[in-house]
C-alpha cells in the first residue's frame, strides 16, 4: 500500500485537524480502485493508521452499494432502472443484456469479462437511457451501443 | 428561452468550465470586492434581501439558515455543498458543477465569508464521474490561482475546500445524512434538534447548502438584492435550473425564471411531449414531489406558491414528462423500489414501511392485488408523514398517495383485472 | 425551572430536560425501545411519539421542554401512532413468543398488548433472516426478531467501549453485526446487552432454552467477584415451579444471574463474571466435617477443633475477605481475643482475566476485603513464628507456607485435596444460603438475601465460631 499511503498522506493533509474519520471513504476508494476490491487485511490497516474502529469501516463497506469486498468483471455494466431511464427502454436493454450476457444482475460471466448491474438514478435523466462502464457513462444508449460494448469486452 | 437568466448566461464551449474563461466573463471579481469592501454580515443581508430559496428541494430561506450561525462563537464553521444529486429525475446541479464549476466556488467562498468558515467541503456522489473530474479540476485550479488555501489577496480571508466523493446512497443527499457520511459514517440522518447550524458536521455549526443555492450568490452580491428579486415572483425570486426527462422531445436542463407558465414550457421551450402524444401527467420536481395530471399542469405556472398551492412542490427542479398511455402503476413500482433500496434502515416507519409498500405494488403489478391494498398504501404512507428521522419516508409517502389520489382507477384496475390498463407501458 | 403541562397538569422541569424525562419523573407513562437513561439518543424506534398543541406530533426523546408547552401524551392522535408505529415494528418480526427467551420479560409483547392489541394489518409473507448468528461465545442474535433499536450497538460504543456492534446493509436488510476481530468476545461486559436488548433478539447462549422467566424468582445478592460489589439479580425455580423430573439440584441452582440496578455501586450494568456465578458458587461442595480425611460427623468435628483450640497457646487465624461482615463480626466477638488474624486473599485474578477498568471491574477479586480489613487490619497474611495452631478460613491459602508442626483447622466450602489434609476439616455454608453484607472497595455496604437452603451437614460460620468459642466438652 506504500505509494497509495502518501496518496492517502496527502489526502489527509487536505482535511482539518481532528478529521481522521471523514478519511475513511476516500480511502476505501482509493484502496478499491487500485486492488478491484476491498480486502480484509486493508480493513485492518485502515482502520488502524486512522484509529478509528473496525466495525466503522465495516459498516462503511457494507452500506454503501459502490463498494465491494470481492473481485468482479473486468467490466462492470451497471444499468440505470429508476424512472426516466426506464420510460425510455432502460428494461428492454437490461433484459437485452441479461440475453446476451447470459447472467442476472449480480452476477459474472464464468469468462470474468463482465460483470452485471443495475443502480438507481445516476443524474443523466436528460439522456436516458443511462449505463455505467465502470467509472464512464454511457448515455442514450441502444441496443446497437450494447452490442458493439459487449463485442469489445475483453 | 423560458424568461430571463441568471446562470446559464454564456454558450458553453470546451473551455467554458475553466478558470480562464470564468475570469474572462468577470468570475472572482464580485469576491475580491466583497472581501475590500463588504462585511460578511452584508454578504448575509443581501442573500436574506434577495429572499434566495433552497434549491435542493425543501426551499427553505438561506438567509434564515446562515442567520442561526453565530459570528465570533470561537468554534469553527463548516459550509457544505450538497452535490449529492440522487433525487430521480434531477440532473441540474451536474450542469453547473460540468459546466460552471468555478460559479460554485465562488458563491462557495462569499458564503464562506459571510459565515466565517474557514474549511468547506463538495460533497458529490461517487457515481458521478465528469461532473466530479471538473469540479476537481477547478478546485486545483483555483488553489493554484491563490483563490484556495491562501488568503485572498490582503483580505486575510483564507478557505480550503474538500471535494469529497460519496459511495452510492440516496440518503446522503438529505443534510444531516450527508454529514454522517462527510464524518467517514455511514450516512444516518439525525434528529433535529439540534439543527445542523448550531451542532453539525463534528458537531460544529455547518450550512449544507445547494450547488444551486450557492451558485446564485455571487449574482445576488455582485448585482445586489432588489435586481435577484427583479426576475421571478414575488414568493419566488430568481430563476430555477429545471431538469426535464422522460417522455420530451428535447430534454436536458434549462434555466427558468420562476412564474414561467408551465405549458408553454413544455411545449414551446421543450419542443412538447415525445412523439406528439397527448399529456398525462407530470412529476415536478423529481418523484418525491406529488405528480399532477396534465389538467392540473395545464393553468399552473412555474413557481413555488402556485406549486405548493396545488398539493406539490417544485422539489429539485426533477421535472419528469409522462405521455398518455403509460401505465402509472408500473411507474409507482419503479419508484417504490427506489425508495425500499435507499431507506437507511434506522428508523421503524420507513424501514418496514418501504419494504411494505414495495411488496404490495409487486404483487399488484404482478396481478396478485388485493382489494385492501389500496387503504393500505394510504395508511403506510400516512404513518410515514411527520414521524420519521429524515423525509424519505415522507417522500415516498406523498409519491404514493398523490399518485393514488389522481390515478386511482388505474390502481383499481389493476388489482381487480389481474393486470395494467396499459399492459405495464410506459415507454 | 421551565414549566410545562403534561396531560393538563402543571410540572416543574429543568431547562435541560426532555419531555419524555419529565412525563416519566411526572408518573406519565411513555412507551420506549430505543431509549435508556444511560445512552445517547437514537430517536430511531419512533414509539414515543407525542403530541405538543399547535406543533403536532414528534418523538418525546429529543424534545426539549419548553415554556407552556401542552403536552399530551395519550391523545387518540397519539395512541393511533403508537398502534402504527407497533404495525411497523411486528411487520416482520416473527411470532417466536412460543420459543423465545424473552416472553414475560418482553416490552414488545406487553406494548403489543396495552397499545395495539391487533392483528397485522399485513397479509404478506415476513421478511426472513438469520435466527442463529453467533455474535460471540456467549451471546446469541437473532435477527428477525431485532428491531433495530440500536441499544446493543450504542452501548459498545459508549458505555463498554468495546466497538464490537454495528450494523451491516441498509433498509429492512440491516442486521446487527460483530466486528470482525473478536472484540465482542473480548468485551467483559457483553451479556449487558442480553437485558439491554428490548425483544428476544440479543439471548444469552448460557441460559437459551433453560427456563422460562415466570418459572423464576429473583433474590438480591451481591456479585463476589470483585471488590466492586455489584449488586444482582440471582434467578432461580420458584417454589411452586419445581419440577419433580429434574433432581433437588436443578431445582434449586442458579439458572441465571441479572443486574440489580443500583445508583450507588454499578448502575444498571455488571460483568460477565457475575453473569457466571454459577461458576463461583456450584463447583463441587464440601458436605463432610473430616478428621485428617476421615467423615466424622459435624458435632464432632467441631469438639475437635474446640479442643484444639482451647489446647494452643499462640492459635492465628487466616481470614478470608469472602466472608460477611456478620460473620467477620462473629468471628472477632467470639475468637477474636484469643487468635492473631491475618486477612488472606482468597483470590487473585486468573490469567486472561480482565484486572481493572474505568467501569466496575477492580483488581481486588474478592468481595470483602474491606470489611475484612476494617476488623483485622490491612496487614499481610504472614503468621508469627511461634503460631502453634492454624484456623484457616476460606481458599487461596497457601499451605506450604503454614508454620510446620501447628495443626490446621480448615473451614471451606468447596471440595479440594486440602480438606482431607486438615486436622479438622469444617465444610461451611456459601453466600446463597445467607443472609449478609460485604463493604466494597469505596466503603458502599451492600446486602445479599438467601437463595437457597443450605445442607443440614454443613455449618453457618457465624453459629459455628460462637460454638467453638465455648469451652471444650469434657471428655465423656
Amino acid at each position: 500500500m506504500n505509494p497509495l499511503k502518501l496518496e492517502l498522506e496527502a489526502l489527509r493533509a487536505r482535511f482539518p485537524p481532528g478529521f481522521e474519520s471523514s478519511l475513511v471513504l476516500p480511502c476505501l476508494r482509493r484502496i478499491q480502485q487500485q486492488r478491484g476490491y476491498v480486502a480484509d487485511a486493508d480493513i485492518d490497516e485502515l482502520a488502524a493508521s486512522l484509529g478509528v474502529p473496525r466495525i466503522q469501516v465495516e459498516e462503511v463497506l457494507s452500506f454503501y452499494t459502490q463498494f465491494r469486498r470481492a473481485p468482479i468483471g473486468r467490466a462492470h455494466l451497471q444499468v440505470c432502472r429508476n424512472v426516466s431511464c426506464s420510460m425510455r427502454g432502460a428494461e428492454r436493454l437490461l433484459e437485452h443484456l441479461q440475453r446476451k450476457l447470459g447472467i442476472a444482475p449480480g452476477e459474472t460471466t464464468p469468462d470474468g469479462r463482465c460483470t452485471l448491474g443495475t443502480v438507481e438514478c445516476l443524474g443523466s435523466c436528460g439522456t436516458a437511457p443511462v449505463i455505467m462502464l465502470n467509472e464512464r457513462h454511457l448515455e442514450q444508449v441502444t441496443i446497437a451501443v450494447l452490442d458493439q460494448l459487449i463485442a469489445e469486452l475483453k | 428561452m423560458p424568461g430571463r437568466q441568471l446562470l446559464m448566461t454564456f454558450p458553453l464551449t470546451v473551455g467554458s468550465h475553466t478558470l480562464a474563461e470564468y475570469r474572462a466573463r468577470g468570475g472572482y471579481t464580485t469576491l475580491e470586492h466583497a472581501l475590500q469592501q463588504r462585511t460578511p454580515q452584508e454578504i448575509t443581508q443581501a442573500v436574506t434581501a434577495a429572499g434566495l430559496q433552497g434549491r435542493g428541494g425543501a426551499m427553505f430561506p438561506t438567509g434564515r439558515k446562515w442567520a442561526v450561525v453565530v459570528p465570533g462563537d470561537g468554534q469553527p464553521h463548516y459550509l457544505v455543498a450538497n452535490a449529492d444529486e440522487g433525487e430521480p429525475g434531477t440532473f441540474k446541479d451536474r450542469w453547473i458543477l460540468e459546466h460552471a464549476p468555478h460559479l460554485l466556488l465562488e458563491g462557495m467562498l462569499l458564503s464562506a465569508y459571510a459565515l466565517e468558515a474557514r474549511h468547506c467541503f463538495i460533497y458529490i456522489r461517487g457515481e458521478f464521474d465528469l461532473p466530479y473530474r471538473r469540479v476537481a479540476a477547478a478546485v486545483e485550479e483555483a488553489y493554484a490561482a491563490g483563490w484556495l488555501g491562501k488568503p485572498i489577496g490582503d483580505s486575510g480571508f483564507a478557505c480550503d475546500i474538500v471535494v469529497y466523493r460519496g459511495a452510492g446512497a440516496y440518503v446522503a443527499g438529505e443534510a444531516s445524512g450527508l454529514l454522517s457520511s462527510l464524518e467517514g459514517k455511514k450516512s444516518y440522518p439525525r434528529n433535529r434538534p439540534p439543527r445542523l447550524t448550531v451542532r453539525g458536521l463534528y458537531q460544529r455549526p455547518t450550512v449544507v447548502n445547494n450547488v444551486e443555492s450557492l451558485s446564485n450568490v455571487a449574482g445576488i452580491v455582485a448585482h445586489g438584492a432588489a435586481a435577484f428579486r427583479a426576475v421571478g415572483t414575488d414568493k419566488s425570486p430568481g430563476t430555477r435550473l429545471i431538469s426535464v426527462s422522460g417522455h420530451i422531445e428535447r430534454p436536458g436542463v434549462y434555466e427558468v425564471e420562476l412564474g414561467y407558465p408551465w405549458r408553454r414550457f413544455i411545449d414551446e421551450d421543450c419542443g412538447g411531449v415525445l412523439g406528439d402524444r397527448p399529456l398525462k401527467a407530470v412529476i415536478p420536481g423529481g418523484i418525491s414531489s406529488q405528480v399532477l395530471t396534465a389538467r392540473e399542469v395545464e393553468t399552473l405556472h412555474l413557481s413555488h406558491e402556485e406549486l405548493w398551492s396545488a398539493g406539490s412542490t417544485l422539489g429539485t427542479g426533477g421535472m419528469i414528462v409522462i405521455a398518455e398511455g403509460t401505465c402509472m402503476v408500473h411507474l409507482l413500482q419503479i419508484m417504490l423500489r427506489f425508495y425500499h433500496h435507499e431507506s437507511c434502515g434506522q428508523c421503524t416507519p420507513c424501514r418496514e414501511g418501504t419494504g411494505w409498500m414495495h411488496r404490495i405494488i409487486n404483487r399488484i403489478v404482478a396481478g396478485e392485488g388485493r382489494p385492501e391494498d389500496i387503504e393500505r398504501l394510504y395508511y403506510i404512507a400516512k404513518y410515514n408523514d411527520g414521524t420519521t428521522i429524515c423525509g424519505l419516508g415522507d417522500a415516498a409517502g406523498y409519491a404514493v398517495s398523490a399518485m393514488l389520489d389522481k390515478f386511482r382507477d388505474e390502481f383499481e384496475f389493476s388489482i381487480a383485472h389481474k393486470r395494467s390498463r396499459y399492459e405495464g407501458h410506459i415507454e | 425551572m421551565t414549566e410545562l403541562v403534561i396531560n393538563g397538569k402543571p410540572v416543574q422541569a429543568r431547562a435541560d430536560q426532555t419531555v419524555l424525562e419529565v412525563a416519566l419523573a411526572s408518573g406519565f407513562y411513555v412507551p420506549t425501545f430505543c431509549w435508556h437513561p444511560q445512552l445517547s439518543t437514537a430517536g430511531n424506534c419512533r414509539m414515543c411519539l407525542v403530541e405538543v398543541e399547535g406543533r403536532g406530533l414528534d418523538i418525546a426523546c429529543n424534545m426539549p421542554v419548553s415554556a407552556g408547552m401542552h403536552v399530551l401524551t395519550d391523545s387518540e392522535d397519539v395512541k393511533a401512532h403508537r398502534k402504527a408505529m407497533l404495525q411497523f415494528i411486528t411487520l416482520n418480526h416473527p411470532v417466536d413468543c412460543g420459543i423465545c427467551d424473552k416472553a414475560g420479560e418482553c416490552r414488545l409483547q406487553d406494548y403489543h398488548y396495552t397499545y395495539n392489541g391487533e392483528r397485522s394489518k399485513s397479509g404478506d409473507p415476513k421478511l426472513r433472516s438469520h435466527k442463529l448468528v453467533n455474535l460471540s461465545d456467549r451471546i446469541l442474535l437473532d435477527n428477525e426478531r431485532c428491531i433495530l433499536c440500536l441499544r446493543c450497538t450504542r452501548f459498545t460504543h459508549e458505555i463498554s467501549k468495546s466497538m464490537a456492534l454495528g450494523v451491516e446493509r441498509r433498509g429492512d436488510a440491516s442486521a446487527i453485526c460483530a466486528a470482525a476481530d473478536r472484540s465482542l468476545a473480548l468485551d467483559p461486559y457483553s451479556d449487558n446487552l442480553i437485558d439491554l436488548c428490548p425483544v428476544g433478539a440479543l439471548q444469552s447462549r448460557e441460559f437459551l432454552y433453560k427456563a422460562r422467566v415466570w418459572y423464576l424468582q429473583p433474590t438480591a445478592s451481591i456479585c463476589p467477584g470483585c471488590a466492586r460489589g455489584c449488586t444482582v439479580q440471582i434467578w432461580h425455580r420458584k417454589a411452586d415451579w419445581q419440577l419433580k423430573a429434574l433432581d433437588a439440584r436443578q431445582n434449586s441452582c442458579i439458572v441465571r444471574v441479572t443486574p440489580l440496578e443500583n445508583p450507588a455501586v454499578n448502575g444498571p450494568w455488571i460483568c460477565n463474571k457475575g453473569r457466571d456465578l454459577a461458576r463461583i458458587f456450584e463447583r463441587r461442595r464440601a458436605e463432610q466435617a473430616m478428621l485428617k480425611g476421615t467423615p466424622v460427623a459435624l458435632d464432632a468435628a467441631v469438639d475437635a477443633a474446640r479442643a484444639l483450640i482451647q489446647g494452643a497457646r499462640h492459635p492465628a487465624a487466616l481470614i478470608s475477605n469472602w466472608a460477611s461482615n456478620e460473620e467477620l463480626a462473629a468471628f472477632k466477638r467470639h475468637l477474636g481475643g484469643r487468635f492473631t488474624a491475618r486477612v488472606k486473599r482468597d483470590c487473585e485474578p486468573q490469567p486472561g482475566e480482565p484486572l481493572q477498568d474505568d467501569l466496575l471491574i477492580r483488581a481486588d477479586k474478592n468481595p470483602n476485603t474491606a470489611g475484612a480489613q476494617a476488623l483485622f487490619g490491612d496487614g499481610p497474611p504472614t503468621l508469627p513464628a511461634a503460631t502453634d495452631l492454624v484456623l484457616i478460613w476460606g481458599e487461596g491459602c497457601d499451605f506450604a507456607a503454614l508454620p510446620h508442626g501447628a495443626p490446621v483447622i480448615y473451614l471451606n466450602s468447596y471440595l479440594q485435596p486440602e480438606n482431607g489434609h486438615a486436622d479438622v476439616f469444617l465444610p461451611l455454608s456459601v453466600q446463597t444460603e445467607r443472609r449478609g453484607h460485604y463493604t466494597n472497595f469505596a466503603g458502599t455496604v451492600s446486602e445479599f438475601q438467601p437463595c437457597f437452603r443450605k445442607s443440614d451437614s454443613v455449618a453457618d460460620a457465624e453459629a459455628l465460631f460462637e460454638a467453638l468459642a465455648l469451652p471444650a466438652a469434657v471428655s465423656a
